[in-house]
């Protein structure tokens, strides 16, 4: 049964068909192409069922210029990371009312990882000192995944000491914002770096 | 027997066998001597006892038909004018006196019976002296023990005054050549006989009369004359004295010796008044006595027999001999007084040279008093006195001469200097030498000191040098016969050299000791700077730490004040309510910043220190306060340094270290009267470069300077602080190698300097 777009967007896993469907070609094509390997992707074990991740589709199209917007709901995800709720709750309020983003929130370096993983933002603004681990072993184990390499991260601190914004930019970070800033910066620095105009 | 080191224990036994060999040898020969007849035995018992009467005593002569003739011949002999026919002897004591009678008797026994011991020739002098001596004693005692005071019986008195000697003769007997030079020793020497005597045969004659005496079984009473007459009574135990007759046997021998009747060695009594007095015998009674002993004596020699003497001879004969002593004291004393004369300049330049001493002398100026004192002991024209370092390099001078008031002190370094004279003195005499010709180095070193020869020969004592100082030596040239003086006195001339040597050693002790002290002050001021600055770093690293914490933590909350503001800012439509939002963003970030201040101040960032020109950097931070400031340009006044000095410091930071300076400076000081001076200066020598920034300011009262470098600190008690601007800037000049201070006075004006390196270092 035909699913929707919005259905499809937020799926991991794809049959063959829905690629199809996805991609606006004929299941034949799209398997044609897993065998030939130009789409990367699995055998369901135990049966001939081809299965084929997300981010593969995405690969996939974007090598065969195939537009592949409706794949998402056109908005930037941002996930915030920090353990000051008042601080998070300001940042939901503004990206959210900014219209351009789409906002989850975490307030430790683990669910931080958990929904990295889940939630796959374009954008992490990081607070660099969490109650778990620091902004720096986070940034660090995301740059160490491929499947993030298009992840920007931001790191934010109270305390802009020259030796922590190194080591941060050395462990992967985009960008440095000392606490407290300017909201419009923010935003703007934001927008840049996940390039929506 | 004595046990100790195998030659000692040797000696010492030696001298102890022999020593009583010695006495045993003298006590056998003791016994070996003739006994009194039995005659005399008897009468002296007759006489010592209280139940024996005249009779006893005339039956006791008769009985020896010897004594009886030589009695009658005697009374014939005394009575020269009267021709009587006395046939017997009790006829006899009735002419002659009983007393009389025995006392003859006794003395013509004893003399005999001591004439009969042999003498040698030495000996027959001093036995006619002795025998003399003797007579006089007895004649004395019995004189004293006439007196009613005295409770004594003058008979026994008498005899034992005429015995209380013979242990002299006894061991003249055993031992005449031996006993001669104890009499020539005495005479000599004028040593009391008794220790001559001791030191010579182990015993004296008091031991041997008493061994003679009980060997001849004389009375009690008699024995204990002979043997404790050279005692003082005061101090025998009561049981050893039976009568005062030792007292007064004393006495006699005391009173004899005054009068110098014959001779029986010195003795060297001394209370013999307070004897007198316990005999109940006063000094004139004693006086009476003496002046009748010679006519007494001849009396008596003439009743005896015993040979011719002459009451006038007697005084004449003890006259010459207490002229003779005389004599001898006089010569002995005239040498005395000579070795006193040199010993008097000896103290006299110990006491002068003492005085000279300063509390603060150093070892030079001990040397030049040495030298003065020295000098002046022996009319010398120049002297100096010479000590070396403990480790030879350096010899301290002091010099002395009589034209000139200032005595020179002077160090020289003979280690180096290839013209001085060696360190190494081989020729340096022992210290308790006495003067000496002075050695080669010392006349070399006499002449570099005074820069020419020395006229005279140079004589040397060399100072006693206790403790660790090197030795020296006092070098004087003065005339021969001077020094000559001096030669005899070793003793008195150590004595000054040892002064010396010890003044010496305390002047060098106390010039270690002074440094010692200056520099343990100086430990611990260095000690005490150092804790302050642990003191200092240990609180801005605690400042820093806790800078750091409140800045995560206050940051968070003002970025949410801020940033909720900004939100409520963008969506308002009333212009005063945005402009209050403005207000609150700009006070959080101002808060914000002192909190990041405070963190940069404890933890600044680390410098990267770069050479450049120093004229540039002050120009441009005078730029800057011009046009910050509402200053006229000529209210801040730069000297400018030269194009090519140079610091070596962070640009930026020296930027913030100048402007927190001139900023502290234009706020201390009212806009119109504000004069700040800013000048520099650079010494090559110690690659530093100082800048100074002045003000004519409030400045600051001291307690408030000691805090003017402390994080927010503020002598005001209420408004606003001064912030971190000058702790910042003391703390960049730290951190740049360099270091900041202030001077101030209150009312006239701070000065702040700053110094920085010029270079790097290393």
């Amino acid at each position: 049964m035909a699913k929707t777009m919005t259905d499809l967007s937020s799926k991991k896993i794809f049959t063959t068909g829905e690629v199809a469907q996805i991609c606006k070609v004929s299941q034949q094509t799209v398997i044609r192409c897993f065998d030939k390997g130009r789409l990367s992707g699995f055998r369901v074990p135990g049966s001939r069922f081809r299965r084929i991740p997300r981010e593969a589709l995405i690969a996939f199209m974007k090598a065969n210029g195939i537009p592949s917007n409706h794949l998402d709901s056109g908005k930037k995800r941002i996930l915030i990371v920090d353990d000051d709720a008042a601080i998070v709750e300001m940042l939901v309020e503004l990206l959210t009312r900014d219209g351009r983003f789409e906002v989850r929130t975490a307030a430790t370096g683990y669910d931080a990882g958990i929904l990295t993983e889940q939630f796959r933002p374009d954008a992490i603004l990081l607070d660099f000192k969490l109650p778990d681990i620091n902004g720096t072993a986070v940034c660090r184990s995301i740059r160490a995944n491929p499947n993030y390499a298009g992840t920007r991260i931001i790191a934010m601190s109270g305390v802009a000491d020259p030796d922590e914004i190194a080591e941060l930019r050395a462990a992967g970070a985009d960008e440095f914002i000392r606490k407290p800033f300017e909201i419009q910066m923010l935003i703007d620095r934001t927008a840049e770096l996940v390039q929506v105009a | 027997m004595i046990r100790t080191i195998p030659e000692q224990s040797g000696t010492t036994v030696v001298s102890t066998d022999r020593n009583r060999d010695r006495i045993e040898l003298i006590l056998s020969h003791l016994d070996r001597l003739p006994t009194l007849p039995a005659v005399a035995v008897r009468l002296l018992a007759a006489t010592t006892s209280d139940r024996s009467s005249a009779d006893d005593v005339v039956r006791i002569i008769e009985s020896d038909a010897t004594l009886t003739a030589a009695i009658l011949r005697l009374v014939q002999r005394a009575d020269r004018g009267v021709r009587l026919e006395t046939a017997t002897v009790a006829q006899a004591v009735v002419l002659l006196g009983f007393s009389a009678v025995r006392n003859a008797v006794l003395s013509v026994q004893i003399h005999g019976t001591m004439s009969s011991l042999g003498a040698s020739a030495e000996g027959e002098a001093f036995r006619s002296e002795f025998w003399t001596h003797s007579l006089a004693v007895a004649c004395a005692a019995e004189m004293i023990a006439a007196d009613p005071r005295c409770s004594a019986a003058p008979d026994e008195a008498f005899v034992c005054g005429l015995l209380h000697d013979i242990g002299k003769i006894a061991l003249d007997a055993c031992m005449p050549k031996s006993y001669a030079r104890v009499v020539d020793r005495v005479k000599r020497q004028r040593e009391c006989i008794c220790d001559a005597e001791r030191a010579m045969f182990g015993i004296d004659h008091t031991v041997a009369g008493k061994r003679l005496a009980t060997h001849w079984r004389l009375p009690r009473s008699i024995i204990d004359c002979v043997w404790l007459h050279h005692h003082d009574p005061n101090g025998l135990p009561p049981a050893l004295i039976g009568s005062n007759l030792v007292q007064v046997v004393h006495l006699a021998d005391h009173v004899v010796r005054s009068r110098r009747i014959g001779f029986s060695g010195y003795n060297h009594t001394s209370s013999f008044e307070e004897l007198a007095a316990g005999l109940g015998v006063d000094a004139e009674a004693l006086n009476r006595i003496a002046n009748r002993l010679p006519e007494r004596m001849e009396r008596y020699c003439e009743l005896v027999g015993l040979g011719e003497l002459d009451a006038s001879d007697i005084c004449a004969k003890s006259l010459a001999a207490a002229n003779q002593e005389l004599g001898r004291i006089n010569a002995e004393l005239a040498g005395a007084n000579r070795q006193l004369e040199i010993r008097a300049k000896c103290f006299d330049a110990i006491d002068s040279f003492t005085r000279s001493l300063g509390a603060h002398k150093g070892v030079a100026e001990v040397c030049a008093a040495a030298g003065e004192a020295i000098r002046a002991m022996v009319d010398g024209d120049r002297a100096l006195a010479y000590v070396r370092s403990p480790g030879g390099q350096y010899v301290y001078i002091g010099r002395s001469m009589p034209s000139s008031r200032h005595d020179g002190c002077s160090i020289m370094d003979v280690g180096t200097t290839s013209d001085a004279p060696s360190a190494h003195d081989p020729a340096a005499p022992p210290v308790a030498a006495g003067f000496a010709r002075c050695s080669g180095w010392q006349s070399e070193l006499w002449t570099r000191v005074f820069e020419k020869p020395a006229a005279r020969v140079i004589h040397a004592l060399p100072i006693g040098a206790p403790g660790e100082i090197g030795v020296g030596a006092v070098l004087v040239s003065a005339p021969d016969p001077r020094i000559s003086l001096f030669r005899n006195a070793n003793a008195e001339c150590t004595a000054l050299t040892m002064a010396i040597g010890l003044a010496v050693a305390t002047a060098a002790s106390r010039t270690d000791l002074e440094r010692t002290n200056e520099e343990l002050l100086d430990v611990n001021r260095r000690l005490h700077e150092t804790q302050r600055q642990l003191v200092r770093a240990r609180s801005i690293s605690m400042i820093g730490e806790m800078a750091a914490g409140a800045a995560h933590e206050l940051n968070n909350p003002l970025a949410v004040i801020s940033g909720r503001a900004q939100m409520l800012h963008a969506d308002c439509a009333d212009a005063a309510a945005a402009e209050r939002l403005n207000m609150i963003i700009e006070q959080t970030e101002r808060a914000s910043q002192i909190v990041t201040d405070l963190m940069r101040f404890a933890k600044p960032e680390a410098p990267t220190p770069m050479s450049h020109g120093l004229a540039d950097a002050l120009a441009e931070a005078c730029q800057r306060w011009r046009t910050r400031s509402s200053l006229r340009d000529e209210q801040i006044v730069l000297s400018l340094p030269a194009p090519d000095v140079n610091v070596y410091v962070d640009p930026l930071q020296l930027d913030t270290i100048l402007d927190a300076i001139i900023a502290n400076a234009i706020e201390a000081t009212s806009p119109e009267t504000a004069l700040i001076k800013i000048n520099s200066s650079s010494e090559s020598s110690d690659d530093t470069i100082r800048i100074q920034v002045e003000d004519n300011g409030v400045g600051m009262a001291p307690d408030v300077l000691e805090r003017a470098l402390d994080p927010f600190f503020s002598d005001r008690p209420a408004g606003r602080g001064r912030g971190l601007g000058l702790s910042r800037a003391y703390r960049y000049a730290e951190i740049n190698g360099g270091c900041l201070w202030l001077e101030s006075t209150p009312n006239i004006g701070t000065t702040v300097t700053i110094e920085l390196p010029a270079r790097r270092s290393g």
